[in-house]
């Protein structure tokens, strides 16, 4: 299986998603550098904005 | 419905597990009983399990070489919370902090059917609210004798279903004594309990001047501090005050730099002090791009969530397990809501718990598979 190409979401930069890609996997725009998660789309892989990062009081 | 792939825990079981272990009091130094009756309870449903040197409930399935380590804590902050369930809210003290997120633990390695090379590991650690974390000192040495770090390890502490957290802060505790001569309190000198309370400002400030060099914004990336107790008494002619002071560390500063410049700062005051710090721990954040951030964000989605990460103002295990595993991917997750964490108004909703176990069987599969 070859690499594959995804359009960043943010910048519409080419995001390069390795053969062994799994979903879930968090990669970075080389462009814009944001954080895209690796989502299934309805027949292949597709990118969206990773899980924005909240804070919390407590353990 | 939970998922089942063993089929031999219910959800009825899973939230008798729940109460069963809330219900029996666990203080640190305490746990003896809540460790019997998990290990018990982990036996008779297919993980094997003893009490190792330091008391902690251990229980296991599989032989392989891949350690999926799931490392709960079994003690609890002091303070009776009545067990009781109201609606799908479920009541008591370490129902949220941690032993919500330890039955999960439980639960699902229980259902977990383990793949040839891997083995999963349920510990419920004991003295983790006791700034000694013995319990997870031991789980690092057991390793360490045998050379292997675990392949994926995950804390148990609440998060909410949804969410993975993936850091806590740093942190440093601060006794001071100091000894201060009286004056007439009608004199312009300052009496002792003045100087005590002098010192905590000047603690404050200090603080103040760390987070402006830090050019710190959020909570996590700023010195916190608190003022935990202050008391003074007569000695004859001099007074002697008690400050008991809590430092919550970002990543950028360690206790020992803390402990060193802070020394250094208090010394130019002049005034006659006993400084004691204790429980040191440096701050630490995962990474995201590794197997195990991957399987929960895929495991809560397939359960309809929309996953969140999260850092957390406190201090857990992960502080202390994590410096030893560099490159064992790692990250804290359970049911709950960590506001509640030592409060008298700790409780977990049953629903929740039951939806993170079922987000952890499915983070167990994606493991494996």
């Amino acid at each position: 299986m070859s690499d594959k190409k995804l359009e960043c979401p943010e910048c519409a930069g080419s995001v390069e998603l390795k053969a062994d890609t799994m979903e879930g996997e968090i990669v970075q725009c080389g462009d814009c550098g944001v954080e895209l998660e690796v989502t299934k789309g309805d027949s292949a892989f597709a990118l969206q904005p990773a899980p924005e990062e909240e804070e919390d009081w407590g353990e | 419905m939970g998922e089942s792939e063993a089929g031999h825990v219910s959800d009825e079981e899973a939230i008798d597990l729940l109460v069963k272990l809330v219900s029996i009091p666990s203080v640190s130094r305490e746990e003896r009983s809540a460790v019997e009756f998990l290990s018990g309870w982990m036996s008779e449903r297919g993980l094997p399990s003893r009490v190792d040197g330091a008391g902690n409930a251990v229980g296991s399935q599989g032989f392989g070489s891949r350690e999926i380590l799931l490392l709960g804590h079994i003690d609890t902050f002091p303070g009776e919370v009545p067990v009781r369930r109201e609606g799908d809210l479920f009541y008591g003290r370490g129902s949220v902090d941690a032993k919500g997120p330890l039955c999960a633990f439980a639960v699902a390695a229980a259902r977990a059917s383990v793949a040839d090379d891997f083995k999963v590991t349920v510990v419920g650690a004991v003295e983790e609210e006791a700034a000694t974390s013995k319990g997870a000192r031991r789980v690092v040495s057991d390793r360490r004798e045998h050379s292997v770090d675990p392949y994926c390890c995950v804390i148990g502490e609440p998060s909410r279903w949804d969410r993975v957290t993936l850091g806590y802060k740093g942190r440093l505790l601060l006794d001071v004594k100091l000894r201060s001569p009286f004056s007439h309190s009608a004199g312009q000198a300052p009496l002792p309990a003045e100087v005590g309370v002098g010192l905590w400002q000047e603690i404050e400030r200090y603080c103040e001047e760390w987070n402006e060099k830090l050019e710190a914004k959020s909570a996590f990336d700023r010195v916190l501090v608190s003022l935990r107790s202050i008391n003074s008494e007569d000695a004859g002619t001099i007074g002697i005050v008690r400050l008991s002071i809590g430092f919550r560390l970002p990543e950028r500063l360690s206790p020992a730099e803390l402990e060193a410049d802070l020394s250094e700062r208090l010394k130019e005051l002049g005034n006659d002090l006993d400084l004691s710090f204790s429980g040191g721990e440096v701050a630490y954040r995962s990474g995201k791009a590794n197997p195990l951030v991957r399987a929960f964000l895929k495991s809560i989605r397939e359960h309809d969530g929309n996953p969140r990460f999260v850092v957390k103002t406190g201090t857990a295990d992960m502080n202390v397990v994590a410096p030893h595993w560099p490159n064992t991917p790692m990250l804290a997750y359970g049911p709950g809501d960590s506001s509640l964490d030592h409060t008298p108004d700790e409780h977990v909703d049953v629903g929740e718990y039951l939806r993170s176990i079922d987000v952890l069987s499915g983070v167990l599969r994606g493991l494996m598979a």
